[in-house]
């Protein structure tokens, strides 16, 4: 019964995934050369008004919550919850590396996974980044980037913020395929999903705080500030440190003025 | 460099992941001078910052000195602004330089002022585009991961002057860029529109 439940599930989304890599595909064709390239966003109306939706329940609700977060829960404590998350998605990364071909990554990951289940007491401490081998993750979205899905339009979703139309797909992938989403469900202990999904928020909004503060202080436009974070960001996840792409300097032809 | 402390803040802003990986050192023949000068530029910012004994207002002021001289903020400025440039006019030009200045400074000065500990190490340099260095530097922070920044820099003569700084794989000017191109954008493809709201978050330029 389940089960059927979720292979229906899967077989909708393999079809949405199919469309939606169609539309980035052609969305991301031209033009990526161009000095001034700005991130597509032919979405921009609706998505300024989801920003702008989104940026109100951060200042009514969820920034507070995180400072109440941090002034009460101690260091070590949050420390660990955060530990405890990240290696909840231990198993999607392997998955990742090895769907995008990278062996190397996968065995890092395998071993930190392992490293930090067995050693750091079920992921509460993050024993393989104390011992150099740091955090690196991979999502379906940089899998899709890797296959060579361009990014396709810049979309602004309700509570999770800035993506793109592969991005959002890789996010949905990542979600059905989460080993822990899919032992709770069938466990039937769906309350550990909300909870987990809610501590991740809770845990990633709290490292961001004094971040986020300044980014709306200091910029002009925050909508196209947080825009091309993003699509920069997930450019360099996607190449892993390979060739980056780095616009032209020219010299101009006047000296600039002093 | 304590500003880079602000510019990751910035980046890790957005980011629900963050690809971490020492970038290793390019073998090619990238100009030693390059980084040297940040070498030298880093030590004089840790030292200069790390001393708590200075008022608010000598510690900007000491930002300003080491923008200027360590940063072509001109240079960065002009291209910042990118095809819009060329058309607005001289007075505007003055304008928004001036400006683009201060906004810096209001964004900046303060992780500096508020120094607490950073440290930082070269980790490589590579030649970049026809004839910048990209000097690599991990910035080590009191608390949380180390942050991968690059430093473009360019020698004009004699003078060594960084022109971009990367942070994480996310530049600081094509970031800023995009932005005023979106300012622009929203005001009908009028630099005035972005001098307006410049004047509006720095002050007008006296």
């Amino acid at each position: 019964m389940k089960l059927a439940n979720l292979s229906r599930s899967l077989l909708r989304s393999a079809a949405v995934a199919v469309v939606a890599l169609g539309m980035a595909g052609c969305a991301t064709a031209p033009g990526s050369n161009e000095a001034d390239a700005t991130v597509s966003d032919p979405l921009e109306i609706p998505n300024r008004f989801v920003f702008a939706v989104n940026e109100t329940a951060d200042i009514l609700l969820i920034r507070p919550a995180a400072e109440v977060y941090v002034g009460v829960v101690p260091d070590p404590m949050r420390q660990a919850v955060h530990n405890f998350i990240q290696n909840l998605l231990g198993p999607l990364y392997i998955a990742n590396n090895l769907l995008q071909g990278n062996f190397e990554g996968a065995q890092i990951a395998t071993g930190r996974f392992m490293t930090n289940t067995i050693l750091g007491l079920g992921g509460l401490a993050d024993v393989a980044t104390e011992a150099g081998i740091g955090d690196r993750p991979e999502d379906f979205g940089q899998t899709l980037g890797v296959w060579g899905v361009g990014p396709g339009p810049y979309v602004v979703l309700p509570f999770l913020g800035p993506s793109n139309v592969r991005d959002t797909l890789g996010y949905g992938v990542d979600t059905l395929a989460d080993p822990f989403r899919i032992g709770t469900n069938a466990a039937g202990a769906d309350n550990a999903m909300y909870g987990r999904t809610a501590a991740a928020g809770l845990d990633r909004r709290s490292q961001l705080l004094r971040e986020i503060d300044d980014l709306r202080k200091n910029s002009l436009d925050f909508y196209a500030t947080a825009r091309s974070l993003y699509a920069q960001q997930r450019r360099a996840a996607i190449a892993n440190d390979i060739a980056p792409a780095t616009p032209e300097f020219p010299d101009f032809d006047e000296p600039a003025k002093k | 460099m304590l500003m880079t402390r602000r510019l990751f803040l910035v980046c890790a802003a957005l980011l629900a992941v963050s690809s971490w990986a020492g970038r290793p050192a390019a073998a090619q023949s990238a100009d030693p001078g390059a980084t040297a000068f940040i070498q030298s530029l880093g030590n004089e910012a840790v030292a200069t910052f790390s001393n708590k004994s200075l008022s608010r207002e000598q510690a900007v002021q000491r930002f300003r000195t080491l923008l200027y001289q360590g940063f072509d903020v001109a240079y960065i400025g002009r291209w910042v602004l990118g095809r819009y440039w060329n058309s607005a006019t001289p007075q505007q030009h003055d304008e928004y330089q001036k400006l683009f200045e201060r906004l810096i400074v209001n964004t900046y000065a303060d992780r500096f002022v508020e120094y607490s500990g950073e440290t930082f190490r070269i980790s490589g340099s590579r030649v970049e585009g026809e004839a910048d260095t990209m000097v690599s530097t991990q910035i080590v922070r009191p608390n949380g991961p180390p942050v991968n920044v690059d430093w473009r820099v360019r020698k004009r003569d004699t003078a060594y002057k960084i022109i971009d700084v990367v942070v994480e794989g996310v530049s600081m000017g094509v970031t800023q860029r995009q932005e005023f191109a979106s300012v622009i954008g929203q005001n009908g493809g009028r630099v005035e529109g972005l001098l307006q709201a410049l004047r509006q978050k720095v002050g007008s330029a006296g």
